[in-house]
């Protein structure tokens, strides 16, 4: 057996052997795919619970209820009129309420009589800007009033617009975008805290010193891990699709440019793991540095939520991350099914593995000054 | 004079601004010999052993190896030699039988699963074979240690503190062991904190201390040059046996630890014999006689002015 296919082998043996290594590399990511997709396609009550206190009670108010309730978007909750509404609020923690005004019907009669008067009559939401029920009800009560205006005004709305899913096939929901991240996730966490934490005990316990009295190379060592983890992270990818394809009916694609990324993601983060280890003395100071490396990684680079919700600045950070690279390529090929683009991200991933195995194969010694 | 193995000369390893870790130093080991390097922690045996096992570059000096100059082509007797490092630990998750066969591997050796289990069998692990390695006691897995680093059927082999840490049962195996390996031919480096080990198992001593070589010899050689002497102890002798050794010339003393036995210091192994006899073949009262030899424990206080313990220096 030659030292690369036994080095491979018997690092998978201990890799396997180690149950934490096979739940993070396994079980991780289909349990994060089951929990995300419990949350965002479990089919549960995602109505929006709507406090509203309606001091106006007449005709025009009750038309509004009517039209808030058949919009299906919340649940309404009626607030006392003898109530003040900030306390209201303060006092049940909630995150949203209307407040429909007093002669709420009598001024919107006016404005019908007597064209010349001027000015909406607004209902007002109170809320917590910081959530997005407050954006999301606010965004609703404007539309549903705004089909109220047409109504008064007896018009017939013209323009609208059709909500469609990116994708061609228009059967892809939210977990076959949600999938590629995870993924990622998944190749960038193993490989890279894989790596630092070894290289780390390597040293702490000899190992690298022992190395150096055999035969084997750098390089092979290197090449070594990132087969076991190409073939490890391809099987974790396998299982976490088959799983989401059985439970949540996702629709994305495995395809071999899929394979292709998840090979150059473990190219990179093993070799960026090996170049952190370069400067971690022990196990200890190797997961904290993976974790301050890795998780502002993971968020960053729209793993979780799309780079578009970040602020410009953090966008500019996420594009000089290497697993922005592997998640945006992994969706492009798994779920826009353009292998042209996965390319693209693709040659940026394995650029940045290049420069991570120079780097760390150059800084790397596995003797002592 | 057997054949060298191992050939130093003027080696030095100098770290800025002016730590001298190995400072001028010189021996050479013969093949088939233990050699044991002595010395307190820091003193200096650790980077020696790593400079000639390629894990270091030497500040100044030579040194040959199997006849080759390890700064210039250490890869051409990598395969020849065998290391086991200080405080080796076997990778946890791999049972003895598979890190052998693995490490032979990466010395581009395969082993057949009969030599495996002489491996084993040659270090005392037959029946833990199947155990992982984290599950070992202390001492079986500097056994699977050695192992690992006789893989390669190697004619030297460097063993790094081999018994530090370990109780004195697993420590005794461990000698044995190392007894074996040197009379199967095997050339051994050893280094040692261990005064009585060193006394023990080598043909050859160095005793280093702050990165130079302060006594080299035979254990026996240095006990004699450095030592004071060995000592005659008559039991039961008494003050007034010691006055009539006094009236025959004889240079004694009484035990401070036990003034009814006489002490006599004899200085050189040549005198043994005939202060011996004098002894015995004299009236003096003595209800037993026995010699107290030094030790390179006494050596090690003689030349160092301190104790030992452990490879701390003691006061």
């Amino acid at each position: 057996m030659s030292r690369l296919t036994s080095d491979v082998i018997h690092y998978g043996k201990q890799y396997l052997r180690s149950k934490i290594g096979l739940f993070f590399a396994v079980l991780f990511p289909i349990l994060l795919i089951l929990v995300f997709g419990a949350i965002f396609t479990g089919g549960g009550d995602s109505k929006i619970n709507l406090n509203v206190q309606n001091l106006d009670g007449g005709p025009m108010a009750d038309v509004l209820i009517d039209n808030l309730n058949k919009s299906e978007t919340f649940n309404l909750i009626e607030v006392p009129t003898n109530e003040s509404i900030t306390e209201y609020i303060k006092n049940n923690s909630l995150t949203v309420a209307m407040v429909i005004p007093e002669n709420f019907t009598a001024d919107i009669n006016a404005r019908l009589m007597n064209s010349s008067i001027t000015g909406y009559v607004n209902v007002t939401i109170y809320g917590d800007p910081s959530k997005t029920t407050y954006s999301i009800a606010l965004g609703a009560t404007g539309a549903i009033t705004n089909g109220m205006n047409f109504g008064l005004a007896n018009a017939t709305p013209i323009v609208g617009a059709e909500g469609k899913t990116i994708s061609e096939n228009s059967k892809f929901n939210y977990m076959d975008f949600y999938l590629p991240g995870i993924i990622g996730m998944t190749v960038m966490t193993n490989a890279l805290f894989a790596m630092s934490s070894n290289c780390a005990e390597y040293r702490q316990r000899n190992y690298f010193k022992l190395l150096a009295t055999t035969n084997i190379k750098k390089w092979e060592w290197l090449v070594s891990k990132f087969i076991f983890y190409t073939a490890l992270l391809s099987l974790s990818l396998v299982l976490t699709y088959l799983v989401g394809v059985a439970v949540f009916d996702m629709k994305s694609v495995l395809t071999p440019m899929a394979f292709v990324l998840i090979a150059a993601g473990a190219f990179t983060f093993t070799a960026l793991g090996m170049l952190l280890g370069v400067f971690i003395k022990d196990p200890e100071s190797a997961v904290a540095v993976a974790n301050a490396v890795g998780f502002p990684m993971m968020f960053l680079s729209g793993s979780f939520f799309p780079l578009e919700m970040m602020p410009s600045y953090l966008q500019s950070v996420a594009n000089v991350l290497p697993l922005t690279y592997l998640n945006n390529g992994l969706r492009d090929t798994m779920v826009y099914l353009n292998d042209g683009s996965a390319l693209v991200n693709l040659a940026v991933v394995f650029a940045c593995g290049m420069i991570f195995f120079v780097l760390a194969s150059k800084l790397m010694s596995w003797k002592e000054k | 004079m057997a054949e060298t193995v191992v050939r130093v000369e003027n080696l030095k390893k100098h770290y800025p601004p002016n730590v001298k870790a190995v400072d001028d130093i010189s021996f050479d080991i013969g093949r088939g010999t233990i050699f044991s390097m002595l010395g307190p922690n820091g003193a200096g045996k650790t980077t020696t052993v790593e400079i000639l096992e390629g894990l270091r570059n030497p500040t100044s000096g030579s040194a040959h190896v199997l006849d080759t100059d390890i700064f210039k082509d250490y890869s051409k007797i990598r395969k020849r030699v065998g290391t086991l490092p200080q405080d080796f630990e076997p990778f946890d998750l791999l049972k003895p039988w598979e890190a052998i066969g693995y490490w032979a591997n990466l010395y581009d050796i395969k082993l057949s699963k009969k030599e495996i289990n002489d491996l084993l069998e040659s270090v005392n692990l037959t029946e833990r074979k199947n155990l992982m390695s984290k599950k070992l006691s202390g001492g079986e897995k500097r056994k699977l240690g050695i192992a690992l680093s006789l893989v390669n059927n190697p004619e030297l082999l460097f063993l790094d503190e081999p018994t530090t840490g370990l109780d004195p049962k697993a420590r005794r195996d461990l000698w044995n062991l190392i007894g074996v390996i040197r009379d199967k031919g095997t050339t051994i480096f050893l280094t040692t904190h261990y005064l009585d080990e060193a006394e023990k198992l080598s043909d050859n001593v160095a005793i280093m201390h702050r990165g130079r070589i302060i006594a080299r010899g035979a254990p026996d050689d240095l006990i004699e040059k450095h030592g004071r002497c060995t000592t005659i102890v008559l039991e039961g002798t008494g003050k007034a046996g010691l006055a009539k050794l006094k009236q025959m010339g004889v240079e004694a003393k009484l035990d401070e630890m036990d003034d009814r036995n006489v002490l006599v210091d004899v200085k050189k192994h040549s005198e043994m014999k005939s202060t011996m006899a004098k002894l015995t073949n004299s009236d003096v009262p003595m209800d037993d006689i026995y010699t107290m030899r030094e030790t390179l424990e006494d050596v090690f206080l003689n030349l160092i002015g301190s104790k030992m313990e452990e490879g701390v220096l003691k006061e």
